[in-house]
């Protein structure tokens, strides 16, 4: 591109940037700013961050307040798990947990939901979840005594996304960014279409939300 | 009664199977006709042992297409959205198609990392709402990035320091696309007051960035913040060094 066309599209850009407000618009300026820092009398000044680091799992991210989703953790992420003072943990994979994540586990007296994935004896790891295996993981989230919980698979990836997408449906989100979400998590190889098509075939009236104990995110 | 979603698993599995077979046959050239017939032979002999299992399974009709419940979606987020912690989200910029998205998070601060200033229909809504806005002008040095320059090292040093007063929640931080900007400040939430390793946040950044920032990430690595923490006002996530842990370091 050579130079006079660049500046042309700068000006292009300057002419979309300029363009004149609506008669009673609210400018950018004039709208309310209350946020405010912490007191700095009642403050102490910190400039580096804490020496011990905690190293999140695998695929670790939030999912709303007290939810989180991930990998399966090695011994290295147990001093990152303790800081969510986990309550319980859904383990979607078919495959047995490591010895040292499962005494993670019975150490912090955390209750663990598994077999959910083992659907049959012939189940290979790379199958589906089956949706009585999506339905009984959504109803364990839609229980809020069971949080702060943390979904996992062996990878964080497709499992954990089936049954995350499947939550997001309930909350009726729009499929597009149940995809998006699916696949930030899927890795250079990319999201699995068999995935998003039991997303999509997930008939979300199955599911009964007794608002009672629901999170007050899933009921809004 | 087999529902559709175990139905349709069970059909890409066959079909699976299938695709499998077909392969195995091509990728043997050598194969002539007879040896290849009697591979056939040998492959539908295996079959009906599989089809009986699931054929008991599934006795049902099968599904040749789709049935999908026409359900209007409630809600639509704005581009890369996520929660970062309770009550702090982050997002590229909200459409007018995301406001009754956004009302469900009963914002009371909006925090935006941007150039744009002409987007009046969300600034009526913010206004509306009665939501907190803060303005934090970063023009783009290339097409995305954080730039090196003292003015937005300072904005950041301000938005973490807003971000560590949690009168200010829920606050919604976002940029024009949720990439670059709004991935440096994360980054450095994640650093500074989670005390995340350099490695994890690397791979969140990346995970909403897809792409290599300008200098982002050494950005999140050299920056300096100057932080005013009050234990009393302080947001459950924030995490601090332990006394005793820094002095076995020192």
């Amino acid at each position: 591109m050579g130079e006079e066309e660049k500046d042309k599209d700068k000006d292009k850009v300057k002419a979309k940037k300029d363009k004149a407000p609506p008669k009673d618009a609210i400018l950018i300026e004039q709208l309310p700013n209350l946020a405010t820092p912490n007191d700095a009398a009642t403050s102490t000044t910190i400039t580096k961050p804490p020496s011990l680091r905690i190293v999140p799992p695998l695929n670790f991210c939030p999912v709303e307040r007290r939810l989180y989703r991930s990998g399966q953790p090695s011994a290295i992420n147990h001093s990152f798990l303790e800081q969510l003072n986990l309550k319980s943990i859904i383990w979607l994979a078919i495959e047995d947990p490591q010895d040292n994540f499962l005494r993670f586990i019975d150490e912090n007296n955390i209750n663990f939901f598994y077999n959910l994935g083992y659907d049959s004896i012939d189940s290979n790891s790379w199958d589906g979840l089956s949706e009585s295996s999506i339905k009984q993981a959504l109803e364990v989230i839609a229980d809020e005594k069971n949080h702060p919980l943390l979904v996992c698979c062996g990878m964080g990836r497709h499992r954990t996304g089936t049954v995350i997408g499947c939550l997001r449906k309930l909350q009726g989100w729009n499929l597009a960014s149940v995809s998006e979400e699916y696949r930030r998590f899927t890795g250079v190889r990319g999201g699995r279409i068999l995935v998003e098509l039991l997303i999509e075939a997930f008939d979300v009236g199955t599911i009964q939300i007794d608002k009672e104990v629901a999170p007050d995110w899933l009921i809004r | 009664m087999i529902s559709q979603g175990d139905q349709l698993l069970d059909q890409l599995r066959q079909y699976d199977a299938r695709k499998h077979q077909l392969r195995s046959q091509i990728s043997d050239p050598q194969l002539n006709s007879s040896a290849r017939r009697m591979n056939e032979q040998t492959q539908t002999q295996t079959i009906p042992i599989n089809t009986s299992l699931t054929q008991y399974r599934y006795s049902t009709h099968t599904y040749t297409s789709l049935k999908i419940k026409d359900d209007k979606p409630h809600y639509v987020p704005p581009i890369n959205f996520a929660t970062v912690e309770s009550n702090l989200f982050r997002s590229g910029h909200p459409q007018p198609n995301n406001f009754s998205f956004l009302k469900t998070l009963n914002l009371k601060t909006i925090i935006y990392l941007g150039d744009k200033t002409d987007n009046y229909e969300y600034y009526k809504w913010i206004n509306d709402n009665g939501i907190s806005f803060r303005f934090f002008k970063m023009e783009l040095p290339n097409s995305f990035g954080i730039q090196h320059e003292f003015n937005d090292q300072v904005a950041l040093n301000t938005i973490l320091n807003l971000l560590l007063n949690n009168v200010n929640y829920p606050i919604l931080i976002h940029s024009n696309k949720g990439k670059h900007r709004v991935g440096v400040l994360v980054g450095l939430i994640r650093k500074f007051l989670q005390g995340w390793s350099m490695s994890g946040i690397f791979d969140e950044y990346g995970k909403f960035a897809r792409e290599k920032g300008e200098g982002d990430m050494e950005f999140i690595e050299l920056f300096k913040p100057i932080l005013k923490i009050d234990l009393n006002t302080r947001p459950n996530f924030v995490r601090l060094s332990n006394q005793e842990e820094e002095e076995e370091l020192e």
